[in-house]
């Protein structure tokens, strides 16, 4: 490179600007005719877009936040849903299960990872960062799935260690006052806590999806919210109980078949039909933003 | 070598691109011309599938782009040197760009180099200046060492030594047979570094020539400046068939259509006084604008006459 180091930000283009045809020993300047032969590039592959899209997400200070935000959520509501719960405890009989309890906090920890997979989907349309990454890989598909499978690395430890946090903290909380307890080793519990872990995942992936789709965040997260809030309530409420049939099938009511213990009775879903539908869900949101990233103008 | 093959592209009701047929060729700096909105940043978001084309094909190196194995290293591209994350830092933006075709950590330091920004490559990219935005947008293009570069108004924002820097680097870049593709609007700088040129307008194609034919075909050749106390008896002794005489004050008038040699003899042999002679060669600046004059898309309050 240069022997001259310059204090401003110009140096090597001075360098480059006061160099006439540089002869071949000069030291002071560097030709990009020398630069050509050193530059090693390699075919473009999956396996290098996945490196490109792991730079990507976690070189922006939100993935981080928004990890955080989550963990402290969800580990936060623990503790605290484990005191209010044992606190009540010695009055009668404990209403909730302990698992429930200690993973209260999943319900509001969810929107954060809505929102973290919502931008991740959209955040390259808002910044048109979108068009240098397309001309780097330009057969598209290949940029959903790298960046779908990097945010799933991603996001399913943050969950597993989320998840499995809010049970370490929460137990001995309700153990201390009391309270019903449950140990990983009774039946269902160890599969309920990582079906959450894999339930916010999903979730995280359908904000993805969405965000990717309408090529903004707000959108998709309005999407979130609907989805696993308030269409679900408001649907449970609004149509006749003939209709808990179709209600089952929402990413929300599909993934408590296998986030919950003690199923309450009304459950359609088998564990394993919760899981095939939440996928399908995950699948129809990756895909259908894949097919207009693909289709569309960037 | 990129071959543009009758493509159109139309938003809606509105055609950008119009049946646009080129080739632009290895070896020489191809300048890219036009007024705002005729089509050119279109033209090249569809050579590199950013846009698919109405109707039409682009072949860059023998294949469409989105074929290519090593996309970084046979296209660079220059388009919007501010579709970077914000929150980024410049060397974390170019480390990912690289990485998908294998480039690492020391190819990113060079470029960083060449372009000025390593001092600052691990700032947030959001909080560049236009210029050093715009070294980043050149440094993302340059990263994999291309075959063919596509660079969209590369100078905008560049400061003195970052456009002399453009220059020598195009140049280099063609010496070596790399297919170059340059659009701007500074005309002075297009005429010191294009050896062919692209017009378009409205979308089609207007001129697809040397610098050289197009300058002298389309402006009236060279004019010759005059500077006398006695302008006002060397005029007419000028005026002739084809020559144009434009007088801009009581001493001083511009004539095209005559050489200097004659307007000195003249004075010579009248016993004239001349205080300056000069031959002005034809710019590019006056030939493009009377290629595009009815081709505008957005005109201004007022366009300076030209002395034709
Ligand atoms: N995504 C789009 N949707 C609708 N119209 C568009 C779109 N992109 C470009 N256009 C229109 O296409 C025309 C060509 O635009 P383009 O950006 O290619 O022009 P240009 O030659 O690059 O202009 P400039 O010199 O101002 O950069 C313009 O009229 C523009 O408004
Ligand atoms: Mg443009």
């Amino acid at each position: 490179m240069t022997n001259q180091t310059n204090p401003t930000v110009h140096s090597a283009f001075d360098d480059r600007a006061h160099a006439e045809r540089p002869a071949a020993d000069s030291p002071a300047v560097m030709s990009a005719a020398l630069t050509r032969t050193r530059v090693a590039t390699h075919k473009q592959t999956f396996a290098r877009g996945l490196v490109s899209e792991w730079i990507k997400l976690r070189s922006v200070k939100s993935t981080w936040i928004g990890a955080g935000a989550f963990g402290v959520v969800l580990v936060g509501f623990a503790a605290l849903g484990a005191l209010l719960t044992s606190s009540a405890a010695g009055a009668g009989p404990q209403m909730t299960d302990p698992l429930s309890t200690v993973l209260m906090g999943a319900n509001l920890a969810v929107l954060v990872l809505g929102a973290l997979g919502a931008l991740a989907g959209a955040r390259e349309f808002g910044s048109r960062m979108i068009t240098t990454t397309t001309v780097a890989v330009p057969r598209r598909w290949k940029v959903v799935v790298a960046k779908a499978t990097v945010l799933t690395a991603v996001i399913l430890p943050v969950s597993l260690i989320g998840v499995f946090g809010a049970y370490a903290l929460g137990m001995p909380i309700l153990g201390a006052h009391g309270a019903t307890t449950v140990a990983l080793t009774d039946p269902g519990v160890l599969t309920s806590l990582v079906g959450m872990a894999g339930y916010l995942t999903a979730i995280a992936l359908i904000g993805f999806g969405l965000g990717m789709l309408f090529r903004g965040t707000t959108g998709a997260i309005a999407g979130i919210i609907g989805g696993v809030l308030i269409l679900p309530m408001l649907l449970g409420s609004l149509l006749p109980d003939s209709w808990d049939v179709v209600l089952q099938f929402l990413p929300t009511s599909a993934a408590s078949a296998f986030t919950v213990v003690a199923g309450s009775g009304g459950m359609v879903l088998s564990a394993a039909a919760g899981v095939v539908v939440l996928v399908g869900w995950v699948l129809a949101a990756v895909g259908g933003a894949g097919v207009s990233y693909v289709r569309r103008d960037v | 070598m990129i071959e543009i093959n009758g493509i159109t592209k139309t938003y809606g009701e509105k055609v950008a691109v119009d049946d646009l047929t080129t080739t632009i060729r290895p070896g020489v700096v191809t300048g890219f011309l036009g007024p705002n909105g005729a089509g050119k940043t279109t033209t090249m978001r569809l050579i590199v599938g950013l846009d698919r084309p109405t109707a039409g094909t682009v072949r860059v190196g023998g294949h469409s782009y989105a074929h290519s194995a090593a996309p970084l290293a046979e296209v660079g591209v220059l388009l919007d040197a501010k579709a970077v994350d914000k929150g980024r830092s410049a060397r974390n933006h170019l480390l990912a760009v690289g990485a998908t075709v294998g480039i690492g950590k020391a190819r990113v330091e060079e470029v960083l180099a060449m372009v000025g920004l390593t001092e600052v490559a691990h700032k947030p990219a959001g909080g560049f200046s236009l210029g050093m935005g715009q070294r980043l947008g050149i440094a993302v293009a340059l990263l994999a060492d291309p075959a063919v570069l596509i660079l969209d108004e590369p100078v905008n924002g560049l400061d003195i030594d970052g456009i002399q820097w453009v220059r020598a680097l195009l140049t280099d870049f063609a010496v070596e047979g790399r297919t170059i593709l340059l659009s701007s609007h500074l005309m002075s700088e297009m005429q010191l570094v294009a050896d062919h040129l692209l017009v378009i307008g409205q979308g089609r194609l207007l001129a697809d020539t040397s610098m050289s034919d197009f300058i002298h075909h389309t402006s009236h050749g060279e004019a010759v400046e005059v500077t006398s106390p006695d302008a006002g008896a060397l005029m007419p002794l000028l005026a002739a068939d084809g020559v144009v005489i434009t007088s801009t004050d009581a001493s001083r008038f511009t004539a095209t259509g005559v050489s200097s040699d004659v307007v000195g003899d003249l004075a010579a042999v009248h016993g004239l006084r001349l205080h300056n002679l000069t031959t002005v060669t034809a710019s590019l600046e006056e030939a493009y604008l009377e290629l595009t004059r009815d081709k505008v898309e957005y005109v201004g309050g007022s366009r300076l006459a030209m002395a034709a």
